[in-house]
């Protein structure tokens, strides 16, 4: 058998996650039987297949056993995709419901719903065949065997003309693989999904499953499932971003100088960043300081808050100096807000997602992320969290995480949101108490890939903005605020007052030099006039011995003479 | 004499139409079944129509019939009841046959 006849093939859905979790979709022939449960959106997934499949140049038929086409018609009406799907010529609707007091005497076969089934598909020319509810008409069927019986003959038929077909069919709540009619009919079919509901929280969950899929890889994880305006997304089945950036050495600011300088430079971009504190902390404020910065940089930023309106988070930022509506008003930011009890996890998660395709920021804050713990899901907060790093990390996106901690209970700070153990660097807010006021404290418990100090910080708000000064130990004690300006000032006049005394030295000695230049300059004036003396004392000898030599001389001649006179006399005596 | 089942188009006529797909095996126990029925009830002069959705498959989208065979009783013009299958369960047939019976000799609603 040639490997085209044997391999495979899968018909693409369009449903975001569904098509993921099947590696591409359902069997392109044959039958798929959908097992749900009343409420879990059977018909809705049927109806988005088509709304999908049509503008793919697919089509189909959608045969109702339980619904008239007018209900379908508005069931299709209050999705997004509802009207393109109402308004399509490639698709259509057959009645198929009993009468109401149908009944059976025997067996019966469906030759009559085949035979109007494929003139319908040859005219319209679509691969999708969705019988929604044929239980109902098959559970009249005397003999169950002969039920079963008729859906192979369905499936045969279906895979002779590669169309795929859909059966759902109500699932019993005690076996949950299990249907309710038509028991057997899981093994006879090479897929089978599951829908399901549960309240958790008080709230309604919707969870999917691929209880079967026959011959290919698939995700056999029970998901949750969500059904909004858009339909049904399966959002943890969506695979991960296509091509993850390569990770940055590029440093980016946080939007206060002092906290980049100890962090080494700012946070590598593409990082995520954890602060947590206690209410009141400035969490918020920090998060505005660091969406500033990034608009400043000309980045996008989407803020999502889970505690504020957007109007407040700008004005209470304003307020410490921080502008976040310029970066609004050029488009470049955007701040959401949403109330974390009010969805589920997974609906947060979809909206987030969505967000991230159609604003592409490059910087994300989400303001608390532990908010989510509020809200029910068929996944946990901690994971969900865990997926919304992972995907804006693939997408290079620089994230910052608020997450409230219980004043009261400080061993909160290790267990809070799951998020510190994926937090590349992770801040601490805290309030230190300290001789009657309270003061805000910031410390780097971690920062990967960064040299930081560890010292605790004291957070300085005003309105010239944000600033992180260092803080002084006293005994025990670190001083803050009022204590911390009082150290400061106390520091500040010691430093005076050696100043006073330093610079009174300073001019002793320069007087003392300027003094002992001057004695300098006497003792040289002094020297050269004594030099002079001597100068005109040794001038005066040596005049002096010249005319002493010269009394001499005369002296000699003198004495020369009168010997020669005497000499004479005695030669005349 | 029983009067075999006629094989016609359907017309918006009161009475029983069977919904036979060719000579499938159910189609044609089924039209044996309902003879029988018929015998049983004294029926024999009833007139049953006989519709092939193979050779008529407009009619399955005019009565909503997708599985065959099927019994309806039609009445003043609308489609009073449907009984599908075989119709081997015969007391489950001579309960219908006997309600169109009743319903027969009621005047059409105006």
């Amino acid at each position: 058998m040639a490997q085209a006849e044997t391999a495979l093939t899968r018909r693409p859905t369009g449903i975001d996650g569904l098509d993921a979790v099947t590696r591409g979709g359902l069997p392109d022939a044959g039958g798929v039987l959908v097992l749900a449960g009343p409420g879990c959106g059977k018909t809705v997934l049927g109806l988005q297949i088509l709304a999908h499949s049509i503008p793919r140049g697919d089509g189909g038929l959608f045969v109702s056993f339980e619904e008239s086409p007018a209900q379908i018609r508005r069931d299709a009406g209050s999705f997004e995709w509802g009207p393109a799907l109402i308004a399509s010529d490639a698709w259509d609707i057959i009645d198929g419901r009993p009468p109401i007091d149908a009944a059976a005497a025997g067996g019966f076969d469906l030759d009559g719903l085949l035979a109007i089934v494929g003139s319908r598909l040859e005219s319209i020319g679509g691969g999708w065949l969705i019988l929604d509810g044929i239980d109902q008409l098959l559970s009249l069927q005397p003999e169950p065997r002969a039920a079963l019986d008729q859906i192979r003959h369905l499936n045969d038929w279906c895979e002779e003309r590669r169309i795929t077909l859909l059966l759902t069919g109500k699932r019993n709540a005690g076996e949950e693989g299990r249907p309710i009619d038509l028991e057997g009919i899981e093994y006879m079919l090479s897929t089978v999904l599951v829908l399901s509901t549960e309240l958790v929280g008080r709230r309604l969950t919707r969870r999917f499953r691929i209880a079967k899929y026959r011959g290919t890889a698939h995700t056999p994880d029970e998901l949750p499932m969500i059904m909004d305006n858009a339909g049904i997304h399966l959002p943890f089945g969506r695979p991960g971003h296509a091509e993850p950036v390569s990770v940055s050495n590029e440093r980016v600011s946080m939007g206060i100088a002092r906290l980049d300088q100890i962090l080494g430079g700012g946070i590598h971009r593409g990082a995520t960043v954890l602060v947590s504190g206690a209410p009141g902390t400035a969490k918020t404020t920090l998060a505005a300081g660091f969406a500033s910065a990034a608009i400043e940089r000309g980045e996008r930023v989407l803020y999502l808050s889970f505690d504020e309106l957007a109007d407040r988070i700008v004005r209470n930022a304003a307020s410490v100096g921080i502008d976040l509506q310029s970066g609004i008003d050029a488009g470049q930011s955007m701040i959401e807000s949403r109330e974390a009890w009010n969805a589920l996890v997974e609906e947060h998660y979809i909206a987030i997602y969505r967000w991230l395709d159609r604003f592409r920021p490059d910087c994300l804050v989400i303001d608390p992320i532990s908010a989510l713990q509020k809200a029910a899901g068929a996944y946990g907060a901690y994971m969900t969290t865990e997926r919304i790093l992972g995907e804006a990390r693939a997408r290079g996106i620089t994230t910052l995480l608020t997450s409230l901690t219980n004043a009261e209970s400080r061993e909160t700070e290790t267990t809070l949101s799951h998020a510190s153990t994926l937090a590349d660097t992770w801040i601490t807010l805290d309030y230190r108490v300290h001789g009657g006021e309270r003061n805000r404290a910031l410390s780097i418990v971690k920062s990967r890939g960064t040299a930081h100090s560890n010292q605790v910080r004291e957070l300085v708000l005003s309105t010239d903005g944000v600033d992180i000064v260092d803080v002084y130990r006293y005994g025990s004690e670190v001083l803050m605020g009022t204590a911390r300006l009082q150290k400061e000032h106390e520091m500040a006049e010691q430093g005076r007052r050696e100043g006073v005394e330093r610079e009174t030295h300073r001019r002793g000695l320069e007087r003392a030099i300027e003094q002992a230049h001057l004695r300098m300059q006497e003792a040289d004036s002094e020297a050269r006039r004594l030099e002079r003396e001597l100068e005109r004392d040794q001038l005066g000898d040596a005049d002096a011995t010249e005319k002493y030599e010269e009394h001499r001389r005369e002296v000699r001649r003198q004495r020369a003479a009168d010997d020669d006179a005497t000499q004479d006399q005695g030669n005349h005596s | 004499m029983n009067r075999p089942i006629d094989q016609q188009s359907d017309q918006d006529t009161d009475g029983l139409v069977l919904f036979i797909t060719g000579d499938s095996p159910r189609s044609l126990r089924a039209r044996a079944n309902l003879a029988k029925a018929l015998k049983r009830a004294g029926s024999d002069a009833e007139t049953v129509r006989a519709i092939d959705l193979l050779a008529d498959p407009a009619a399955i989208g005019r009565h909503s019939i997708f599985a065959t065979p099927a019994l309806i009783r039609m009445h003043g013009g609308e489609q009073h009841a449907v009984l599908y299958g075989d119709l081997s369960d015969a007391a489950a047939l001579d309960r219908f046959l006997a309600q169109h019976a009743d319903h027969a000799e009621c005047p059409p609603e105006s």
